[in-house]
């Protein structure tokens, strides 16, 4: 059965303005909090001195690192944190000294007033930088200053390549990408000392980061409450962050509550980019384009903390040998502190970074074997029914059918005849939907259905919509499942007092965990009110999608739900489901399969270089996905055409700029993303077949989005130009440099 | 600081404001007047979720100091609300899916409401040059464009069908 279109139910609300983000909200007496950082990338803190802040009038709290509590905590099970900083200072914009204030005067005023004086240190730049013997140690309890080492091999790579016809290999370089969330991030804390710490805070990780800020003050979890309104865009931007836990602090010691909107600049300043990754890549084939072997090296730099970088390298080393049969594969990973903003999660999280380089050599290995790039892929890529070399088991794959679409759609075969400047590129790509790495403990969903009084039902769950549509999704859910409209359905969440348990909106994890969830809770909520409307009307009760019948007799659901509330003493008809998927947490050489189902995709970009600037255009793009069945229309072609547009805007413009740690491109008229021309028209289609493990057979949309687009742009490019660009962003600089740098002929 | 009594006319309503005329007047209406369909996302003009409408065109209110803004007509989305007009937009943005986060939408519509209301002289307009001051992250435009095209377009989409 197709899908029926599916209206995100906040939509009239987000388009008419009404819709309410955290800086839209205000509690009574709430003082405006601002933070001190440093301006140094490693320095000694030699003195602090507050006194003159604090005589400002309407300055209520002021703090420093010797006044906050000193507990080892953090998000992963890296716990390098603290709240602000005491000794040192390990990144420009780290946290030194924190102040609120009755009026943003004030604040500003007294944030003017705070000295604060530095011994400035070497600082370590780069992850090779890290490693040098004699470098500075970032944090003691890693003296390498490499928090995270991978090595694994499955197979026998040296004799793999000592067999090989052909080897293509390759230094490649993604860089440093603003998440460009247009909410900048934003917080209201409130301490009090009966109900202890709430937050109004944009994370779609929530229940995470109530843990983490439990640990950062030492507090029981259920000392904290974390309300989540509305996301404005995160991208990865918005899990767990300081400045949530620097308001917390703040709050406590002013007894009020406190605001801390981050402006763009601070913003940008303090970002968490994605994670910069150095892969040093090669791939072997036999003479008939067979692949035989793959070998990385990946140095990861995570900056001065570890917020998701280890996933992130994990997905990098590991996640394309599941989308192609390279038969022996090997991975070296070093994830390194460095002086630099931490790194953390993007959209598409290391996969899309690996895929860059790994479609560049396969297009290279197609030149050097004189075959199509498409068929070569073809003929090396996984199937439905595999269990492929990193462990994954494809219950479902559509790879093959979606190459060949795009090849349809794109007129692929047009590429022999373009001329110089115009390019048409291939890349495909794989994802999860959901990953049991994240959280070993638990890695499923929980939903609560409930029949209101009104005859309208409600959903509860503990994942997070940030505006990609899952609420929308768990409504066609759960109208599938109880035969009604999805208008009579509320899908309640973003609050982790009320709502059930939930890991949250990562690793695309929404629509197959949680939407099993919800299947759950509805099939049962569906099945108990039958048994109970036979007790209640008579053993001829029948449930329908309106109500109840009982011969020619109709209760509407309103009634029967009434005359359920008054048979059991005011509570309303409720159910509470968890779904927990058959996956197998990786083992130490990252081995399993960590997730229920495996989204894949193949797209084509065609784009033209101007001869004069190099400034690429991307005039053209098509992308086939097998996201299983499509359950939200109108929301998984938006996540397509959404993740297509960040990708240009990787490939081709954006770049933070860091000199000395410092991010030199803090605007958004510096640091240039996509506007609308910018995007070509984007054709978007999806090869429907069931996943046996999903919702109604779906799998999931969000992160494939993005994965295959570097590669595509990139080797659309060299197909243009006949050279290949080895280091996002393939920006006008750098493509005239590589041309330069071209024998002349 | 010196304070000033500045009059605006906002939504209709003749409005009493008093305060530092260099205020931004994104801040105006969202603090004073608490109309917080009013999105910021840059306050350095540069992102477009501030758009609100000046003497009916756009204009970025988080770098327009609110004195600039008095005796000019200012109206912002909660002042379209009841519409009948503004709603055709509303629906016909829902219907292509042009929001995903939502927090650039306002802005957006505020543009487009601009443009919906200057006559295009029986041409599709060019659409990418309307929503250049608007920037947004979730959707690659292609819905915004859509709507867009559905509502401004409507005299040429009706010849053309």
């Amino acid at each position: 059965m197709s899908s029926e279109v599916t209206m995100a139910s906040d939509f009239p609300a987000k388009i008419s303005g009404r819709t309410q983000y955290v800086d839209d909200l205000h509690l009574p007496g709430e003082l405006y909090g601002g933070i001190v950082r440093s301006p140094h990338p490693y320095a000694k803190i030699t003195r602090v001195d507050i006194r003159e802040a604090q005589q400002v009038a309407g300055v209520k709290a002021v703090i420093t690192g010797d006044n906050v509590p000193h507990h080892a905590y953090g998000p992963t099970v890296y716990k390098d944190w603290n709240i602000l900083a005491c000794e040192k200072v390990l990144f420009v914009g780290d946290e030194v000294v924190a102040i609120a204030a009755d009026s943003r005067d004030a604040l500003r005023q007294a944030l003017d007033k705070v000295v604060v004086e530095y011994e400035a240190l070497e600082p370590i730049l780069n992850p090779h930088a890290a490693l040098q013997p004699g470098a500075a140690v970032l944090h003691e309890a890693v003296p390498d200053n490499r928090p995270v080492k991978i090595e694994f091999e499955r197979g026998d790579v040296d004799k793999a390549f000592a067999q090989a016809y052909i080897v293509r290999s390759g230094r490649y370089t993604t860089n440093r990408i603003y998440h460009g969330h247009l909410e900048p991030i934003a917080v209201i804390a409130n301490w009090d000392e009966q109900d202890g710490l709430t937050l109004w805070a944009g994370s779609h990780i929530p229940y995470r980061a109530r843990e983490t800020y439990a640990a950062a003050f030492g507090l029981p979890e259920e000392k904290v409450r974390i309300n989540v309104p509305p996301i404005g865009g995160s991208f990865g931007a918005k899990y767990v962050l300081k400045v949530h836990v620097i308001a917390a602090a703040l709050s406590m010691r002013a007894g009020a509550p406190v605001r801390i909107a981050l402006d763009r600049y601070e913003d940008m300043l303090t970002a968490h980019p994605r994670v910069p990754l150095e892969i040093d890549i090669r791939i072997a084939a036999d003479k008939d384009g067979h692949f035989l072997g793959k070998d990385v090296v990946v140095y990861g730099d995570a900056g001065a903390r570890i917020y998701w970088s280890p996933n992130v390298l994990a997905s990098a080393c590991t996640r394309a040998d599941s989308l192609y049969q390279f038969h022996n594969v090997r991975a070296k990973g070093n994830l390194c502190y460095t002086n630099n903003s931490p790194t953390t999660c993007m959209r598409g999280f290391g996969n899309a970074e690996m895929l860059f380089a790994v479609e560049n050599v396969i297009d290279e290995i197609a030149e050097g074997l004189g075959m199509d790039p498409a068929q070569l892929r073809l003929q090396n890529i996984v199937h439905k029914g595999d269990t492929t070399i990193g462990g994954y088991h494809l219950d479902s794959c559509e790879l093959e059918a979606c190459i060949r679409q795009v090849i349809t759609l794109s007129g692929w075969a047009r590429r022999r005849d373009f001329k110089k400047y115009h390019g048409l590129g291939m890349a495909i790509g794989n994802h999860v939907s959901g990953y049991r790495g994240i959280d070993p403990r638990f890695d499923g969903s929980t939903a609560v259905a409930r029949l209101l009084a009104s005859g309208r039902v409600e959903i509860e769950t503990g994942e997070i919509d940030l505006g990609q549509g899952m609420s929308g999704t768990y409504a066609h859910i759960a109208a599938r499942v109880l035969g009604i409209d999805p208008s009579f359905i509320t899908v309640q969440s973003g609050d982790t007092g009320r709502y059930p348990f939930g890991i949250g909106t990562l690793a695309s994890r929404s629509t197959v965990m949680g939407g099993n969830a919800v299947k759950q809770a509805c099939e049962r909520l569906r099945n108990e009110l039958a048994n109970w409307v036979k007790q209640h009307y008579g053993p001829t009760a029948v449930l329908t999608g309106g109500g109840v019948e009982v011969g020619q007799e109709q209760h509407a659901l309103a009634e029967v739900a009434r005359d359920f509330i008054s048979c059991h003493g005011g509570d309303a008809f409720s159910v509470k489901e968890t779904y927990t998927p058959a996956t197998e947490l990786p083992d130490r050489t990252l081995y399993g399969n960590p997730s229920p189902s495996y989204p894949f995709a193949a797209h084509v970009a065609e784009v033209e270089v101007d001869p004069d600037t190099f400034r690429v255009k991307v005039i053209g793009y098509w992308a086939v996905h097998d996201a299983g069945m499509v359950l939200n229309r109108p929301a998984a072609t938006g996540q397509v055409v959404g993740g297509v547009a960040q990708g240009i805007g990787w490939v081709t413009m954006e770049d933070f700029k860091v000199s000395q740690g410092q991010v030199q491109n803090r605007s958004l008229l510096d640091y240039r993303m996509p506007g609308s021309s910018d995007v070509p028209p984007v054709t978007v289609e999806f090869l429907e077949t069931e996943d046996p493990n999903g919702p109604f057979g779906a799998k999931s949309v969000g992160e494939m989005a993005i994965d295959p687009v570097p590669g595509a742009i990139s080797n659309a490019i060299a197909h243009a130009l006949g050279v290949r660009g080895h280091d996002l962003p393939l920006a006008p600089e750098r493509l005239w440099r590589i041309m330069q740098e071209q024998p002349q002929v | 600081m010196q304070e000033q009594h500045i009059i605006l006319n906002l939504n209709g309503e003749e409005k009493m404001w008093v305060g530092d005329p260099t205020t931004p007047l994104a801040d105006v209406i969202r603090e004073h007047f608490q109309l917080t369909g009013t999105k910021v996302g840059c306050r350095t003009g540069e992102c477009g979720a501030c758009t609100i409408i000046l003497d009916g065109a756009p204009m970025n209110s988080c770098i327009l100091p609110v004195a600039m803004a008095e005796n000019s007509v200012i109206q912002t989305i909660e002042g379209l609300a009841d519409d009948r007009r503004f709603q055709w937009l509303v629906t016909a943005m829902a219907e292509e899916g042009g929001a995903q986060c939502g927090f650039c939408t306002p802005g957006i519509m505020m543009t487009l409401w601009a443009s919906s209301q200057a006559s295009h002289g029986g041409q599709h307009p060019d659409y990418h040059a309307i929503l250049k001051n608007n920037l947004c992250r979730c959707t690659g435009y292609q819905s915004i464009l859509a709507a867009a095209k559905r509502v401004l377009g409507r005299e040429v989409n009706a010849i053309e069908q």
